[in-house]
């Protein structure tokens, strides 16, 4: 039992805005009052709901590909001292899997969604998340161009769509469904891409990425998954992309999506040379679709790798660069590159990404369908998430930073003239309480009575970035884990799978198709419960 | 590859012996979506120092001098960008301009190639430098088309190793964990290298033999040394050590996981039951062991 006492309460899921009263937690939960047990004076501190990662990339095939590509990365990066309860590791732009335990709860964010996993090497992605602590999990399964999902939808069979989506999601005991670049993976495969919404994808002779967006957007409504379809839209990073993204916005149809790394795709001009921000036009039509959340995907200047499904795009990055590439293409399902990278202040096309992602986190103006998010590790590593909620916070702040890009870059931003700035209440929202509905985690992102027990105590300070980067207390699951911004114990985390409905018969129609095409015998394919580590189910009727 | 793959390359590797089941399961016997034709449909070509017997099974076949896969690849990096390439130079490898530049045109003119090496590449005069030079031809054939290369890694079950290696620790190989935290650095910190140098004074050695590959001071410190063994047979490692423990066959008699050469894990269903314990059992054990010891002497 556990009584936080008299600390300042953000709990905007339930109202509470800066309200000082305490917060009792027992067995795990929050409850209305506690009978003794201890005590933290909440004095003076700030107490929030713990963070909840909407979009991030902690774990998995791709993610450890990268690990293995920047060796001399690492040799710069913090290392963690194997002590009595930590085990060894590397922080960096790709913290190794305990690691990324402590550092998430060391900065009090308590859940996160690993947005990626391909089926076929799910069960790798699950022995990760195994050996990731401290924070509870979900994952999105990647599934825009799966061959034998596009088939489908391309032959207009909407029902079975709708079943191979949710075989999937359960096979790979994932949460919700990951859309990458639709049909834009799939033609990578020969060295294409799907960059126009409205075309054909090379290789198919009627399906475009708009209709691999809308019929799986569709059916994820349909089967009433608890998180939206995952989105990364089409041309991602490229100039003018702005138009592609207003387009999908429209191919939607109404559908609920969530729009990944937003800010990646709000880009005008005709080319690097002319490059400049539409996050105004992407703001506008995205505050005025309610169908549709989003997480930011700022970037932040410093060095870290790109990693992202978006194989052709990656190609590209790599013939920009001139730097390390490397590619992977995962059998009929999805693909991967890593481009390691360093955004610089003074390079035009990085400032104006810099300014895209907090313009577009300042002009949605419901905070609670955007989220705060890097994409780890594209735009910057998790563990800088204060440093933009700083800029979120002090307009002053922001107008010195502004004021250090390139001339050329300031003509073509709009993030001067913008004078918002965060409360912490809104803060509590675009990192916890925000991402916590758009998952659809009940019981996560709220300091409610029979809330999961996951609370983060700051203290308020001016400076922000110290303030959000070393919390007085973290609670997780009931037990304090940080306290005086020390690590004290370490505790594991639960993994949520989302168990749809679907036709038995799906399954015999996949075998054969699989038994075909794929490399692996389709009794291997799926990741079975026994594999998942603290596997909590969510059965859908 | 097995749905794509119209050009399948292998270098310096011996699929027909050492990965029986690649062409088979994985390349050129494969009926593909795209290549309905199978074998027809695909051009396998051989680069090795000797012909082996997997030349049988190649469309064209390319015999390197002992050494000079580097300059090859070098050259052939050149060729496929049209550059000029001296032939006489190219004659000092043991094959010809004409050779190259058939290779570099049906690099650039297929759907789908995919380059294997193996470690009569990767393990070679040149070693890595090889192997950077394979995979940047790689790369840069995908400014003309598909490419992709991948290594034939040696037996059991030497990926997962290195994945695993890879999220625990940030590095794949060569980890020092002296000082409390991981560093990497091959040649100093690779097993050889300290085995070679005398550096530790005790070995544990799982799944591997390196009593029967590695050079002799390395097995001279090993038998001088605590080395201790976890295999399924006796080894000639075992032979040197102070001790063995027999542990259960994975995949056979004890269930598990296996990283295939693509690093997609595979789960192993053992068919049969047998007495010993295996690898992971007897590693807890030994823990649990020192930590009592640990806390009699505190």
């Amino acid at each position: 039992m556990l009584r936080i006492r008299g600390g300042k309460v953000y709990d905007p899921k339930n109202g509470v805005d800066g309200v000082v009263k305490d917060v009792c937690i027992s067995g795990g939960n929050v409850v209305t009052d506690v009978d003794g047990g201890r005590v933290i004076d909440g004095t003076g501190l700030v107490v929030f709901p713990g963070g909840v990662d909407v979009h991030t990339h902690v774990a998995g095939a791709a993610l450890n590909f990268a690990r293995g590509l920047i060796p001399e990365q690492h040799r710069n990066a913090h290392p963690i001292v194997r002590d009595h309860i930590r085990r060894a590791g590397i922080v960096g732009a790709t913290p190794t899997t305990f690691a990324t335990g402590y550092v998430y709860a060391g900065m009090g964010w308590t859940t996160v969604n690993e947005a990626a996993v391909p089926v076929l090497s799910a069960k790798h992605t699950h022995e990760e998340l195994r050996d990731t602590p401290m924070v509870d999990k979900t994952c999105c399964v990647l599934m825009a161009n799966n061959e034998i999902l596009l088939d489908l939808i391309e032959a207009g069979d909407h029902e079975r769509v709708k079943h191979v989506l949710a075989w999937h999601v359960w096979a790979a005991k994932a949460y919700g469904v990951k859309a990458v670049n639709p049909g834009g993976v799939e033609a990578w495969k020969f060295g294409g891409d799907a960059k126009k919404l409205l075309e054909p994808v090379p290789g198919y002779k009627t399906l475009t990425p708009a209709d691999i967006v809308s019929g799986m957007a569709r059916a994820c409504d349909e089967l009433r998954l608890p998180h939206a379809v995952h989105l990364h839209c089409n041309n991602l990073g490229a100039p003018g992309n702005v138009s592609t993204t207003l387009d999908t916005m429209k191919a939607l149809e109404g559908h609920r999506a969530h729009m990944a790394h937003l800010q990646y795709h709000a880009y005008g001009g005709d080319d690097w040379l002319t490059f400049r921000s539409e996050s105004a036009k992407i703001a506008e039509a995205f505050n005025a679709s309610p169908n549709l959340t989003c997480d930011a995907g700022a970037v932040l200047f410093g060095t870290t790798v790109t990693i992202t499904a978006d194989g052709p795009w990656q190609h590209l990055l790599y013939q920009l660069t001139g730097k390390k590439w490397g590619n992977l293409d995962v059998e009929n399902e999805t693909g991967c590159g890593v481009v390691p990278y360093v955004y610089k202040e003074k390079n035009i096309v990085n400032a104006v990404q810099w300014a895209v992602g907090l313009e577009l986190l300042l002009l949605i103006d419901d905070p609670w369908r955007v989220s705060l998010t890097t994409d780890h590790p594209n735009g910057a590593p998790f563990w800088r998430y204060p440093e933009i909620l700083h800029l979120l916070m002090n307009a002053d702040f922001r107008k010195e930073q502004i004021a250090r890009l390139p001339e050329k870059a300031r003509s073509r931003i709009i993030l001067d003239q913008l004078t918002r700035e965060y409360t912490l209440g809104e803060v509590a929202v675009i990192s916890s309480a925000g991402p916590a509905r758009a998952l659809g985690l009940e019981h996560k992102g709220h300091l409610g009575v029979g809330a999961d027990a996951d609370v983060a105590v700051y203290h308020a300070e001016k400076d922000v970035t110290k303030m959000f980067s070393h919390p007085r207390y973290v609670i997780k699951g009931g037990e304090v884990v940080v306290e005086e911004g020390e690590l004290r114990q370490v505790v594991e985390g639960s993994v949520t799978a989302v168990k749809p409905a679907y036709d038995p018969e799906v399954e015999e129609f996949l075998r054969q198709l699989f038994q075909q095409y794929y490399t692996m015998s389709f009794d291997n394919y799926p990741v079975t419960p026994d594999r998942v580590h603290g596997l909590q189910v969510n059965e859908l009727n | 590859m097995k749905n794509r793959a119209d050009l399948i390359i292998y270098w310096g590797g011996n699929p027909a012996e050492c990965h029986p089941r690649h062409f088979t399961k994985y390349t050129i016997m494969q009926k593909g979506r795209f290549i309905p034709n199978g074998r027809k449909g695909r051009t396998m070509v051989l680069v090795d120092i000797r012909e082996t017997p997997s030349a049988k099974a190649a469309d064209v076949f390319l015999q390197v001098r002992p050494g000079k896969d580097f300059e090859v690849l070098t050259a052939l990096r050149a060729v496929v960008k049209g550059q000029r390439v001296d032939a006489a130079a190219v004659a000092d490898t043991g094959l010809s301009l004409d050779q190259l530049t058939d290779l570099a045109n049906r690099m650039k003119a297929c759907r789908f190639g995919v380059l294997f090496f193996g470690m009569g590449l990767s393990m070679t005069r040149g070693k890595h430098m090889n192997s950077a030079a394979a995979l940047t031809l790689a790369a840069e054939l995908n400014a003309f088309t598909k490419f992709v290369a991948m290594p034939m890694r040696g037996h059991g079950n030497v990926t997962g190793a290195d994945v695993i290696m890879r999220y625990t620790t940030a590095f794949p190989f060569g980890v020092n964990l002296s000082r409390g935290y991981p560093r990497f650095n091959p040649g100093e910190f690779s097993t050889i290298d300290l085995l070679v140098r005398g550096d530790n004074d005790a070995t544990l050695v799982l799944g591997a033999d390196p009593g029967a590959t590695m050079p002799q001071p390395a097995i001279r410190h090993l038998s001088q040394t605590p080395t201790i063994v976890l295999d399924p047979k006796v080894t000639h490692t075992s032979r040197l050590a102070k001790v063995h423990i027999t542990t259960a066959a994975t995949g056979i008699t004890a269930p598990g996981t296996v990283y295939r050469m693509d690093e997609i894990p595979l789960p192993l269903k053992p068919p049969l039951v047998g007495p010993y314990p295996t690898d992971e059992d007897v590693m807890r054990r030994i823990r649990e062991a020192a930590e009592r010891k640990a806390h009699i002497a505190a």
